[in-house]
This record gives C-alpha cells, structure tokens and sequence, in this order.
C-alpha cells in the first residue's frame, strides 16, 4: 500500500513538472521596453515635433475656420484655400530661382556596352532623394512634374515617369530652391554623381535665377483615401 | 492520500521555479505527453479502486504511454498526417472513460456508507 502511493506521488510528481512547463512554454514573454536614454529622447523628440506640427496645422485650421464664420461671403475663402491645396499637390505653375540639372551620356573610349537609351529608374530615384535631402521644393524632370505619387519605373527598358516615356538626351532635371548654390554644390559632390558615372551618364548643374516648373498635367487620382466622418 | 496532492503541487512549483522553456515546435509533444501521463494516472486509480492494481503494470504503462504518444505525433509531423488527433481521441476517451467509472465507484461507496450508518443507528 506505502509502496503504491509512493508510486502514486512519483507519477503525480512528473506530471506536475510536465504540466509547469508546458505553462511556461506556452505563456506570452513580457514584452519589456528595452530603449536607452538615447532612443528614449529620440522617440521624445519625433514626438514634441509631430506635436508641434500638429499644434500648426491646428491653429491654421482655426484661424480659416473664423475667417469662414467672421465673412459672409464665403467663396473667396474657399477659392484660395482650394488655390493654395493645388499650388501644394504640384497642379500649378511654379517659378522661382533654383538649378538646372543636365543628364548626359558620356562615351569613353574603350566603351562596349550598348545603346544608352534612358536614365535607370533606380538612378533618378536616388539622384530625386538626395535633392529632395538637400533643400528641394519642386522638380520636374524634362517637363514632367514631380509629385507625391509620381511614379518613376521602367518599361520595355525605357525610363516612364508620369507614364510618360523619358528618352532625350540631355535629360534636364529643373530643381526650385530656396538656396540654389548650396544646392549646386551638393548635387556636384553627390554621392548620385558617381553612381550615374558607373552607367555612363554625366551630371552637370547649373544655378539659375528664374526658372519655371509646368504643372502636374494629369487627373490626380486619389485612392485608398476616405473622407473623415465629423463626430458630432 | 494527501502524498499524490502533495507531490503534484511540488511537481510544479518544480517546473516553476526551473524557469525551463522548450521550443515551440516541442509543446505539441509535451501536451500529447501530459495527456497520456493523466490517462494513465486515472488508469492507476480506477485499478486501485477496484483492487486490481499492479505496480508494474502501472509504471510501465506511464512510461511506455507517453513515449508512444510523442512518437506518434513525431511520426504524424513526418508524415504530414494530423496522427496526434488519433492519440487525443484515444486519451480523451479513455480520460473520460476512466472518469467515469471512478465516479461511479465513489458513490457507491458513499451510499454503502450511509446505508451502513443508518442501519448502525436503527440497530
């Protein structure tokens, strides 16, 4: 009989033992929050200016908002905001004073690749990034403007921004700054330049005091967008 | 009585305190493990109700239960066959079976019991 329950508690034992770990294997690991001061304040950071923003963007709601209420007449209003909301989505001419950037093939010597027939879409999204880094406010590339959702791919081997093909050599980027040297100079020295040379393509940029930037001349589409119901 | 209790309540604070974790990949074995385990256990103790018990019997069975079961579900992830439900439905069953009986067992007891006092305070 002792023998038996000795048994018993063995058996009882393992099981115990086997049901404990299956407990701990199965539950969740604690999620612990293991940032340092530095990616503390950095989180910190992004978030005071994304208040800020906020904080902006909300006065300048207000401030229309009794504008709208102070005027009777309301259409003027509406009609500048619609105007600016358009000059800021890339549907206006824009001039100003920034740099001319051209593109052009390059033929060494011992040259044996074959016909350059457009800028790789990898090529100009990379040089479009690095602009838009140093102080960009608008481009357009050879006529086409860029915008939020322009794409840059490629096609049958031919370069298509805005679905329109780019083929001309020289290709000429138009870049609106406020500082058009300091752009100059880093467009030179950018890390684009190189990498275009390793295809054969030149960069060459010129500051210019007056240039002018046509609109987006397509419908813009606006999907995966849905207008925010008021909670009343 | 109170040993087999007791020696559950140890068994996981054991496993407990052990901090022990096995890979995710392993739980379904475990779980298969501990099914069989507690298959057997009511198997146990339905025989020693019924004073059929035998020690080697019993321990070779846990034993031998488990390592089937683990194998059998080891063989169904081989063999891409869900074979670890036919070890669940058999320990299931049988769990429930065992149960039963224990059930059953315990309250006749209980009744002869009372029968047994109440005849005591009639007599």
């Amino acid at each position: 009989m002792k023998d038996r329950m000795i048994i018993f508690t063995c058996v009882t034992t393992i099981i115990g033992f086997m049901v404990a770990i299956q407990f701990q294997s199965t539950k969740e690991p604690e999620i612990r929050d293991t940032r340092n001061i530095h990616e503390l304040r950095q989180a910190l950071t992004f978030e005071k200016e994304r208040q800020k923003e906020l904080n902006e963007e909300l006065e300048n709601q207000a401030e229309m908002l009794y504008q709208l209420q102070q005027t009777e007449d309301l259409e003027p209003i509406m009609t500048d905001a619609i105007e600016e909301l358009k000059v800021r989505a890339g549907l206006t001419e824009v001039s100003g004073q920034g740099i001319i950037i051209e593109v052009s093939p390059i033929f060494e010597e011992d040259y044996g690749g074959g016909a350059i027939r457009s800028v790789p879409p990898y090529l100009l999204r990379m040089l479009l990034n690095e602009l838009n880094i140093y102080g960009a406010k608008e481009i357009a590339v050879a006529n086409q403007r860029i915008i939020s959702t322009t794409p840059i791919r490629e096609a049958n081997g031919v370069t298509l921004i805005n679905s329109n093909r780019v083929t001309q050599f020289p290709l000429k980027i138009r870049v609106l700054s406020d500082d058009p040297e300091s752009l100059h100079h880093a467009v030179m020295a950018s890390r684009a330049r190189e990498y275009f040379s390793y295809e054969n393509l030149s960069i060459n940029s010129t500051p210019i005091n007056y240039i002018t930037l046509p609109p987006y001349d397509r419908t813009l589409r606006v999907r995966h967008m849905e207008i925010v119901k008021e909670e009343s | 009585m109170w040993l087999p209790v007791m020696g559950l309540l140890i068994g996981i604070l054991l496993g407990l305190s052990t901090e022990f974790r096995i890979p995710e990949a392993y739980s379904s074995y475990l779980s298969i493990a501990v099914l069989a385990a507690l298959d057997t256990l009511f198997g146990g103790i339905r025989a020693h109700l019924e004073n059929v018990f035998e020690e080697k019997v019993f321990l070779t069975g846990f034993f031998t239960n488990i390592a089937l079961a683990a194998g059998l579900a080891f063989l169904g992830v081989h063999l891409g066959v869900d074979l670890y439900l036919a070890a669940v439905f058999a320990f299931g069953v049988r769990l429930f079976h065992n149960i039963a009986v224990i059930r059953r067992f315990l309250i006749e007891k209980w009744v002869n019991n009372r029968k047994k006092d109440r005849d005591m305070i009639e007599e």
